[in-house]
């Protein structure tokens, strides 16, 4: 869908974020549409957060309730494993993406399952689970409408929320008219809907196993909750025989109480709704109710790394509800594929590289202009900006650790400026050279416009003012001369 | 290769050393009781009339189709409803009170109806355990008058019946409501929707595309 060819959400293969951004930049289809689906989202979200007077109470409770869970995270999902179990459900234990796409594998082959049904799931994208299910001779097939136009349109997802925002109702008609064989179908959304109710009705009657996320666990009852719109997650969640649910161990509750703030902010921040169309909890099984096989998966991945640091702790309070992306003024112009990875926008931001452990996704905490907006929108208070801040500086330090740094002009450039501004002869030397050099470039108005080499990288996209005639210093020193009085001191 | 028991103490081993660091106290919660942070808004402080009519309200904007009744004329309303409908066949769960089928419609009572039989009807008919004026949801505990998860999602026609004394005003007032945390509940706010294709809300994906609520005095 972008000009410059399908977009890569691997971190690992991803290119930096300004060398992706730049073909997205350019498609102004797409900037249209993003623009359009965040500015809806973000003035629906305005109205309902606008008519709580208690909006930053909750947000507090929220993100303390949060952080109550990850002080004491091991010993919280040691109870749900416990209470789930009790409840007639299977709990795992995944380290990492390969061993959970192994063991849901396993459960799988196990239901001797050749399709499987799925809600919507970062999680599950995360891992990259649909294409080794298919390697495996597994058919996924998406539920929520979002995700049925990726699938189809083999496209990647750009939103956590709204993850095919980026996408038109035009184009929507022509995956659509095009994979499930409807010339005929007309590019309105009431029509394209109907199309995907049409085209799933039969899976979710007949397919017996399938795959979800997890918007909560709750580590006193063992409780799963999901929170969704279009009844496609119930569908998953009823019909069939066998549920796998995917977590990752940070979306443990203490209680169940505790979802008397999580659903009053969840809802509004992610889709600017009081509360969405459909939320389900359930747990482990209940007989003649739903499935009678339950599996929950909790993922790791390079999340317990994360918990060391407070600062970075914040990280892991994420709801996923999507607001600092629609907020975010980095996103709305660049859409979500040029973060190369599938948390895109500023959480993106923080998260992509933390779980990398900074090996890959350097760039994403340089994709920010630092204006705090998400900070302000977070629903669980997550200060996005001073994370970013402590990511660049581990960045720095993790490159001035290699040889390389001595071939890096910035690098190189601050350690000169280092020199020149620790010793006042070298600096004043400096000030007088660079005065006679940039008097040349300096036009009549008092400014530079352009500059030759290495100083064109600053002049290609802003004005320089061109350095006074005299210095702060000599300015003083002048100043002092005329102005002295006699007996003044 | 890793065995299964072997990630289970990894991981737990890497969340207790990063978490290590923390003040050494034990965990407050993980059972019954209000959680730890407070400050937020805990009770309504609407009229029961108020209460009933910004529930009504709610629904209405959800599209939901919203009648209200006495309790003594609640048979009635069903029946007028039904009949209003153009449906023919209704499921019920088998808990639902025998005075609200009283009128000449297919019914299915629920035990364990096979799912075609419940795909194939026209509605369903079921009781509630709370519903929440603020955000005009309506939960389900899937008790013995509220049936099983499935027969509210498949047909395309839900009616369901709130009493005024089940309505709260806020979200944590049905939280206080729960004796026990439930085992299944599913939270109805209005009729299935998605707003995937250009933000445009779209009612009725999978669940019912119509929702309707019969709000009943009884207070």
């Amino acid at each position: 869908m972008s000009a410059g060819g399908p977009p890569i959400l691997d971190p690992a293969l991803a290119p930096p974020f300004p060398v992706a951004a730049l073909p997205l930049l350019r498609n102004s289809q797409l900037r249209d549409n993003v623009a359009h689906a965040t500015d809806v989202i973000q003035a629906k979200r305005a109205r309902v957060v606008a008519e709580k007077p208690d909006w930053q109470a909750l947000r507090a409770a929220a993100s303390s309730m949060k952080d109550e869970a990850l002080e004491h995270l091991a010993a919280y999902l040691e109870q749900f494993e416990d209470r789930c179990k009790a409840a007639g459900g299977h709990v795992h234990w995944a380290a990492d993406a390969a061993e959970a796409r192994r063991i849901i594998l396993g459960i799988l082959r196990q239901e001797k399952a050749d399709e499987v049904i799925k809600i919507k799931t970062m999680t599950s994208a995360e891992i990259q689970l649909n294409p080794f299910l298919e390697a495996a001779g597994i058919r996924p097939y998406e539920t929520d409408l979002a995700e049925i136009i990726l699938q189809l349109g083999n496209g990647e997802p750009s939103h956590i929320v709204a993850p095919a925002l980026h996408v038109n109702r035009g184009q929507v008609r022509e995956i659509f008219s095009r994979t499930m064989g409807l010339p005929g179908l007309s590019d309105q959304p009431e029509a394209l809907t109907a199309a995907a109710r049409q085209y799933l009705r039969k899976k979710f009657l007949t397919v017996p196993t399938a795959i979800s996320g997890a918007n909560f666990l709750i580590a006193e009852t063992g409780a799963v909750v999901i929170v969704e719109s279009e009844g496609n997650g119930r569908m998953c969640l009823t019909l069939p025989r066998t549920l796998i649910t995917l977590a990752g161990i940070e979306k443990v509750l203490p209680r169940f109480q505790d979802l008397e703030v999580m659903l009053q902010v969840l809802a509004r921040s992610a889709t600017g709704e009081r509360m969405s169309p459909y939320t389900s909890l359930w747990t482990g099984v209940t007989p003649g109710d739903g499935p009678q096989n339950f599996h929950v998966v909790l993922l790791d991945n390079q999340r317990s790394p994360i918990l060391a640091r407070s600062t970075d702790r914040q990280t892991l309070r994420c709801i996923r509800c999507g607001a600092c992306m629609n907020t975010c003024p980095v996103y709305r112009q660049t859409g979500g594929h040029a973060y190369g990875s599938v948390y895109p926008g500023p959480i993106g931001a923080i998260l992509t590289p933390q779980l990398e452990r900074l090996r890959h996704a350097q760039s994403l905490p340089y994709a920010s202009s630092l204006c705090g907006a998400c900070y302000d929108v977070c629903p669980v208070k997550i200060n996005i900006p001073e994370i970013l801040i402590d990511l660049r500086a581990r960045v720095t330090d993790q490159e001035r650790k290699t040889f390389a740094k001595f071939f890096d002009p910035m690098y190189l450039g601050l350690r000169i400026a280092n020199l020149i501004f620790s010793r006042a002869c070298l600096f004043h030397l400096a000030q007088w050279k660079a005065r006679i050099i940039l008097q040349f470039f300096t036009r009549k108005d008092g400014w530079i416009h352009s500059l030759p080499g290495m100083g064109a990288k600053w002049t290609e996209t802003r004005d320089l003012r061109g350095l006074p005639r005299q210095t702060f210093h000599q300015w003083w020193n002048d100043r002092e001369q005329t102005t002295r009085e006699p007996g003044a001191r | 290769m890793s065995t299964a028991a072997d990630s289970r103490k990894q991981i737990l081993e890497r969340i207790r050393a990063a978490t290590a660091g923390d003040p050494a106290h034990s965990p407050k919660g993980g059972e019954k009781g209000a959680p730890t942070a407070s400050g937020y808004i805990r009770r309504g402080v609407m009229s029961a009339p108020a209460r009933l009519e910004l529930m009504a309200e709610r629904l209405r904007e959800y599209d939901a189709v919203v009648v209200e009744c006495p309790p003594e004329a609640l048979a009635g309303t069903i029946h007028e409803h039904l009949k209003a409908s153009g449906r023919r066949t209704f499921v019920v769960p088998a808990g639902l009170p025998a005075e609200w089928l009283a009128s000449e419609v297919v019914w299915r009572i629920d035990g364990d109806l096979p799912v075609d039989d419940i795909e194939t009807a026209d509605g369903v008919i079921t009781a509630c355990f709370c519903a929440v004026a603020e955000s005009g949801a309506i939960v389900l505990h899937h008790g013995p008058a509220e049936g099983r998860r499935v027969i509210s999602l498949l047909p395309d026609w839900h009616l369901c019946v709130v009493y005024g004394s089940q309505v709260v005003e806020t979200l944590p007032e049905y939280f206080d409501r729960c004796e026990n945390p439930p085992r299944l509940v599913t939270w109805i706010a209005g009729p299935s929707a998605t707003a995937d294709i250009e933000m445009t809300r779209i009612k009725g994906v999978h669940g019912p595309r119509f929702l309707n609520v019969i709000l009943v005095r009884d207070q």
